[in-house]
């Protein structure tokens, strides 16, 4: 217990990350996976932005603004992704989304 | 136990509960609400260290937009189309909890033996305070340090947009599908792009092809009205070309 | 500065109170200006001029049958409304109703919490306000109210985009986003000559103003912009399936979100507490706050009463093939202003 160190927030950092890999991994249903993807950037923007406050840095939250930013572009086009196979091929479970394989 | 650590402990334990429900739960819009909770808390654990620009940042881009979409989509999509939970490969839920098990004793080994190599910076509290606030003081950061990535990344945005816009036209709509499709909910159809559409596949409400003359011509088929209302509204609500 | 955490409860009790106080009296006010400009009387019966009209509302609200869908989804269906309400009643911890006052020896500030991120919290509570709608309306398992969850989804996130941009031009000027910073940035007064006018944004900024107005309807869901719960095409869309005091939350979260956002307006761009003998007396100032929100309130039913609703593919349009440009015009067009009166350019 005591006061309140940073690793404490990397703890929970790597928890969140770990749930979220385990979604990608168990899942089969794409916007589960796309969320737990999601969840796992929080994780590390977490990390980022414990470390910039352990250093008296700012460059960790500069950073989780830029993933912020890019998790927004992949969002869209992710979503995209997922409307278009879900009208074309009428499922979102990867499994059975082999198109580009077979 | 001091305050602060106490309302961590609170604030990390809704966290990663709503973690887990993320991955655990049935339902898709049900996980989504769990996420939205999960952000919630981390965005309170932003503020937390300090970072309360990163916290709203957070808040709306993340939980606003993002998830807002994600829910949009999850209503969109056929819910026939969502695969079974409890059907699949066991395997591979096996393998993933243990390679996460193992993971997170992993990293938690590397947490409690890290040592800080890096020196310390020198955005402190007092220097913080001194350009106006944490809002400022990231700002000078982004615009200074980062100036290249920043410029990037609003590429990268724009290029997501383009992308996102491109993947979404409706131009090929059933068209390459083998599987009959009911209609699909149409929120926002682009004036004057259906005209080039091949007509919709037969499906268990025959969506009736119409010669494209008709949408030029309001009134004149009876038959497919429905379909042209939705389709081409203009042609009914701009004055004058109201039959009276 | 800084006060005690009791006295900040005592401050945030009174100015939530009286927001829902503020709110029963907006729909008496709403329909007796809607009756007005409908050349009727509007509710006439319950005490003076219909005042206790509200009372008898909420009466009859809570005396209803809460009835829930058979296929709903309970859990969702319960909480749904809260969001609504709860996040439009946070929000207004960030508005300033003035600044330090001396009550009996004690420094008190008239506002709850001085944030850093002040403006951008308000924005941030505004989106999340958006999920009660699309929740509720998934949870009630109705086709029209999935519709009208839907629309409200993409409608709040478009506005929400234009609203925060119309924002940004006033940032820019402040550099700063907290409102008690704007607040104090707007007493200052720009002379030209001999004329002194009150550096209030909208003089400065008035195509953002413009913008902040529309989208605020927008984000609120009122005429013309109330394609969620348009009752002719969607039977009251997202909220179709909500009754009794379930449905009051929705209602209640809908005109404490007006009263805010007409709050916020008049902080940003109408000095908010900046008035005639607003330095002297701070009173004064709360009641120049006010005078301002109820005209901003005023307009959004004199909209209602005056324009048809838009159609969705029009109202999708506006939002992004108008507003969009002219706000990031605005936005450049500001930065620029300032640089030149930083001697930076040229």
């Amino acid at each position: 217990m005591g006061d309140l160190g940073v690793n404490h927030f990397l703890f929970l950092s790597a928890i969140l990350f770990i749930i979220g890999m385990m979604g990608v991994l168990t899942r089969r249903n794409l916007l589960i996976i796309f969320m737990c993807v999601e969840l796992m950037a929080n994780a590390v923007n977490l990390s980022l932005v414990a470390f910039g406050w352990e250093l008296n840095s700012l460059n960790g939250q500069g950073f989780a603004i830029f993933i912020i930013a890019i998790a927004a572009a992949e969002a869209a086009v992710g979503l995209a992704i997922i409307m278009a196979l879900s009208r074309r091929q009428r499922t979102v479970d990867v499994d059975d989304i082999r198109a580009l394989r077979d | 136990m001091p305050w602060d650590v106490l309302i961590f402990y609170l604030i990390a334990t809704i966290c990663t509960l709503s973690a887990i429900g993320v991955v655990a739960v049935n339902n898709p819009v049900h996980s989504g609400v769990f996420l939205v909770l999960c952000f919630l808390n981390i965005a309170a654990i932003f503020v937390m260290l300090g970072a309360e620009f990163l916290a709203v940042v957070q808040v709306i881009v993340y939980t606003g937009a993002i998830l807002v979409l994600v829910l949009f989509v999850l209503m969109l999509v056929d819910p026939d189309d969502l695969p079974e939970f409890h059907t699949g490969r066991p395997v591979q839920r096996y393998v993933g909890l243990l390679l996460g098990a193992l993971l997170l004793l992993e990293i938690g080994a590397v947490i409690l033996n890290r040592t800080v190599t890096g020196t310390s910076g020198t955005d402190t509290a007092a220097s913080i305070a001194a350009v106006g606030g944490n809002t400022q003081a990231l700002g000078r950061t982004l615009y200074t340090d980062y100036l290249l990535a920043f410029e990037v990344v609003s590429l990268v945005l724009t290029v997501g947009v383009i992308g996102a816009i491109v993947l979404a036209l409706p131009e090929r709509l059933g068209a390459a599908s083998p599987v009959t499709r009911r209609g699909t909910i149409s929120l926002a159809h682009p004036k004057d792009t259906d005209a080039a559409l091949s007509p919709g596949p037969a499906g268990e409400t025959p969506m009736p092809a119409r010669p494209a003359a008709t949408v030029a011509q309001p009134g004149l088929a009876t038959a497919g009205r429905q379909l042209i209302m939705t389709k081409d509204p203009d042609a009914y609500t701009t004055p004058g070309s109201r039959r009276s | 500065m800084d006060q005690p955490l009791w006295l900040s409860f005592i401050v945030a009790f009174l100015i939530m109170n009286v927001l829902l106080g503020g709110m029963a009296y907006m729909t008496w006010f709403e329909r007796k200006v809607l009756a007005r400009m409908q050349d009727r009387l509007g509710p006439t019966r319950t005490g003076p001029a219909g005042l206790l009209q509200p009372i008898a509302d909420g009466i009859k609200l809570l005396g209803k049958e809460d009835l829930i869908p058979a296929a709903a989804d309970k859990p969702v269906f319960f909480f749904a409304p809260l969001v609504i309400f709860v996040t439009a009643i946070v929000s207004v911890a960030v508005i300033p109703f003035g600044g330090q006052i001396d009550v009996f020896g004690t420094d008190v500030n008239l506002y709850i919490a001085d944030l850093n991120v002040g403006a951008l919290f308000l924005l941030a509570f505004g989106s999340i306000g958006v999920y009660g709608i699309i929740l509720g309306a998934y949870a009630s398992a109705n086709r029209f109210s999935l519709l009208g969850g839907l629309r409200a989804a993409a409608q709040v996130i478009s506005y929400e985009l234009i609203l925060g941009l119309s924002l940004v031009g006033v940032f820019l000027l402040t550099q700063s986003l907290s409102l008690r910073d704007i607040l104090d940035a707007q007493r200052a007064n720009l002379s030209f000559g001999v004329l002194e006018i009150p550096n209030w944004y909208i003089i400065t900024q008035p195509l953002a103003f413009i913008l902040y107005l529309i989208a605020a309807v927008a984000e609120t869901n009122r005429a013309p912009f109330d394609l969620p719960e348009a009752e002719t095409e969607l039977v009251s869309g997202f909220h179709t399936e909500y009754s009794a005091f379930r449905f009051s939350f929705y209602f209640l979260g809908e005109y404490i979100n007006m009263i805010i956002i007409s709050l916020f307006a008049s902080t940003i761009f109408l000095g908010g507490t900046d008035g005639p003998g607003a330095d002297t007396y701070w009173g004064l100032g709360i009641l120049w706050l006010l005078a301002k929100t109820v005209f901003f309130l005023f307009f959004y039913i004199w909209l209602r009463a005056t324009l048809p609703r838009f159609r969705y593919d029009q109202l999708m349009g506006i939002a992004w093939k108008v507003l969009l440009p002219f706000a990031l015009l605005n936005i450049a067009f500001t930065a620029f202003a300032r640089l030149i009166a930083n001697g930076q350019v040229f």
